[in-house]
């Protein structure tokens, strides 16, 4: 069998396989991911809901959410509420990563490396049309990595703040007065930047964007189209499905007629 | 005969009413200067039995009602040019109608309403006083017109503007000797300063609401603002606007303009409004000289809603000092640095997705 004749047979048979696997979907989250997922998010509204309202105190949709709920006390009560159930939230997964690290059954997938940042790049040059390669993510792509790191970081920032302003008597038996207004200006921008982020990144990503419009529905549900899967995670696909494997990572380019050039793929180490 | 004039427009404000007065008022000028003689003709004659000392009548009570009149008093009041019978109603002939009082207080407050004759839209303004809530409920030392105004001696209740306070330190006395050691109060008796408020500025002077009230405590920081935020006047003392706007972007003051729920007496905050740091009839400096002993006195004042603060709790509290890098050096770098870091973001993630459309748009 000559060497195209083999590429020919491969991709009729991807093609089949393709044909097969057209409604098909992968898991992609667990059941504890799907929870930590809508426990977060309903925490997070809400901390935004009774939050944003203490920040803006002078804008007329301030007066209307804190009457709605019952007045400023009550505003607060939720608030800290909501911090709480966060807080014991983020240490949880914490403890649990960490206890996943030290049993060695992490794979680490959330951890930006290098390949990461060069991912930035390629992706930044195909939408500026400096090049048509895009780049191939792994189980998480650099968004949901930043999303993640922001959220993880951004909550350890919220968390600390929030207590010192909970707790402002305690906390200036040791450190200087200071720390609590300090504390209130950090505690409201990072909310407020948290708050952006998610409205306008996250939002963005899981619902308008065009590859996931009218809004993915994995996170929910934990199950992810195969085809968008090979689309957007090739290289945790390829895992998954060996014999797909070569098809899929040769796949990087747009358009592959226009500019054969830039079939040559970058080096991936994936 | 121009007090009449000036006494429509003293504390003026056009409304109906007012010019309803100013007619009453030009009325009243027209008929008394026709009438003067007839005015005198009648304290003449009213006096020539109330002007013995020592007459007076025996309620039913006992009490012993004094019916003279010191012709004197007369002589610096603004009623001076009016007839006695256009407040004393009804007693025209003499021997005068037999009436019937139980007691002095009675007999007082059949006078009371002769005021509002003339006098119609202060009086209803009273109806809605704590004055009028008391005198409603029988007591009978509550302030009634005369009480404050005076009687037959009656006078422009402003003239001076510390005469204000000595007519409420009549029953205030504690009260008023607290607000002349103050900085507004010393102010206005050594200095006669006019930008100072007395008791009526805060307090209002007909329609006096219950300073225990709730509603009232929580206006207390619009009451202070409404000197304290206006640049022209503090620009004088150079004191600084910014105590109202500082104060509401913190914790305390963002829980007030939110109407703080569960406050219900003096006694019971909820959150710490103006004067509960700065004492509300005591005020007292807080910048220049006296600006050490305030802050030395600072935890204390703290204390009195946070038990257990230490000496570095005050310092959570900028003191209306927006945060500047000498000042406030930390709360100045971290708020900077967000104002760099969240254009900065954002900015970056919207570019992002316009580029992510962009791209997606050119390559169908």
């Amino acid at each position: 069998m000559s060497h195209e004749s083999q590429q020919a047979h491969e991709s009729q048979q991807a093609q089949e396989s393709q044909q097969a696997h057209k409604d098909d979907e992968v898991v992609r989250f667990s059941l504890r991911d799907r929870i930590d997922h809508l426990l977060v998010m309903v925490i997070f509204f809400g901390l935004a809901l009774t939050g944003l309202p203490q920040k803006f105190h002078d804008a007329a949709f301030s007066k209307a959410i804190v009457s709605a709920l019952g007045g400023i006390a009550q505003v607060r009560y939720f608030h800290r509420l909501a911090g709480v159930l966060f807080s014991a939230m983020t240490l949880i997964h914490l403890v649990t990563i960490l206890a996943a690290v030290i049993a060695g059954r992490s794979r680490l997938a959330m951890v930006p490396g290098a390949k990461d940042f060069r991912d930035v790049v390629t992706t930044l040059r195909y939408y500026l049309r400096l090049s048509n390669v895009r780049a191939q993510f792994d189980r998480f792509d650099y968004k949901e990595k930043f999303e993640y790191w922001g959220i993880l970081f951004g909550g350890l920032i919220m968390i600390t703040t929030g207590f010192a302003l909970l707790y402002p008597i305690e906390v200036t038996r040791f450190l200087p007065g200071q720390i609590i207004p300090a504390a209130k200006v950090a505690h409201g921008n990072e909310g407020l930047m948290a708050f952006l982020v998610v409205i306008v990144w996250h939002i963005y990503n899981v619902v308008f964007a065009p590859e996931v419009f009218p809004g993915s529905k994995t996170i929910f549900t934990g199950k992810i189209p195969r085809e968008r899967m090979r689309h957007e995670h090739p290289l945790e696909y390829a895992r998954m499905f060996p014999d797909e494997a070569d098809q899929v990572l040769g796949v990087q380019a747009d358009e592959p007629a226009a500019k054969p050039a830039e079939k040559s793929a970058p080096k991936e180490d994936g | 005969m121009n007090w009449m004039v000036s006494m429509s427009v003293r504390s003026a404000k056009p409304t109906f009413a007012r010019g309803a007065h100013s007619l009453l008022a030009v009325f009243l000028f027209l008929v008394m200067a026709s009438d003067t003689r007839a005015v005198a003709g009648e304290i003449e004659e009213c006096l020539s039995c109330h002007g013995s000392e020592g007459l007076s009548v025996t309620l039913e009570s006992g009490e012993e009602a004094p019916l003279f009149m010191k012709h004197e008093l007369l002589e610096g009041s603004v009623h001076k040019n009016l007839r006695c019978t256009d407040c004393h109603a009804g007693l025209q002939q003499v021997p005068h109608p037999e009436r019937h009082y139980k007691d002095l207080a009675q007999f007082r407050a059949s006078f009371g309403e002769a005021c509002k004759n003339c006098h119609f839209e202060n009086y209803t303004k009273t109806l809605d006083s704590v004055h009028y809530g008391l005198q409603a409920r029988g007591d009978v030392f509550a302030p009634t017109c005369v009480k404050c105004h005076g009687s037959h001696d009656i006078a422009k209740p402003a003239q001076p503007r510390s005469r204000i306070s000595q007519t409420c330190a009549t029953c205030h006395r504690p009260i008023s000797e607290a607000y002349a050691k103050s900085v507004h109060g010393h102010a206005l008796i050594a200095e006669n300063n006019r930008d100072v408020p007395i008791c009526t500025d805060c307090h209002r002077s007909h329609d006096i609401a219950d300073p225990k009230s709730r509603a009232w405590l929580m206006n207390t920081p619009n009451l202070c603002g409404k000197c304290h935020a206006d640049g022209k006047l503090m620009g004088k003392y150079g004191l600084s606007t910014a105590v109202v706007s500082t104060y509401l972007s913190d914790f305390h003051g963002t829980t007030a303009a939110f109407g703080a729920k569960g406050r219900k007496t003096a006694n019971e905050p909820v959150v710490a409004l103006c004067v509960d740091c700065h004492g509300i009839h005591n005020i007292g400096k807080v910048t220049g000289d006296s600006a050490p002993a305030f802050r030395a006195n600072l935890v204390k004042t703290c204390q009195k809603c946070h038990p257990g603060a230490s000496d570095n709790f005050p310092a959570a509290w900028l003191s209306h000092y927006e945060p500047t890098l000498e000042r406030a050096p930390l709360v100045y770098m971290v708020r900077f640095f967000y104002k760099l870091i969240i254009p900065f973001i954002v900015g970056g993630l919207l570019l992002q997705i316009l580029l992510h459309l962009w791209r997606t748009v050119v390559n169908r």
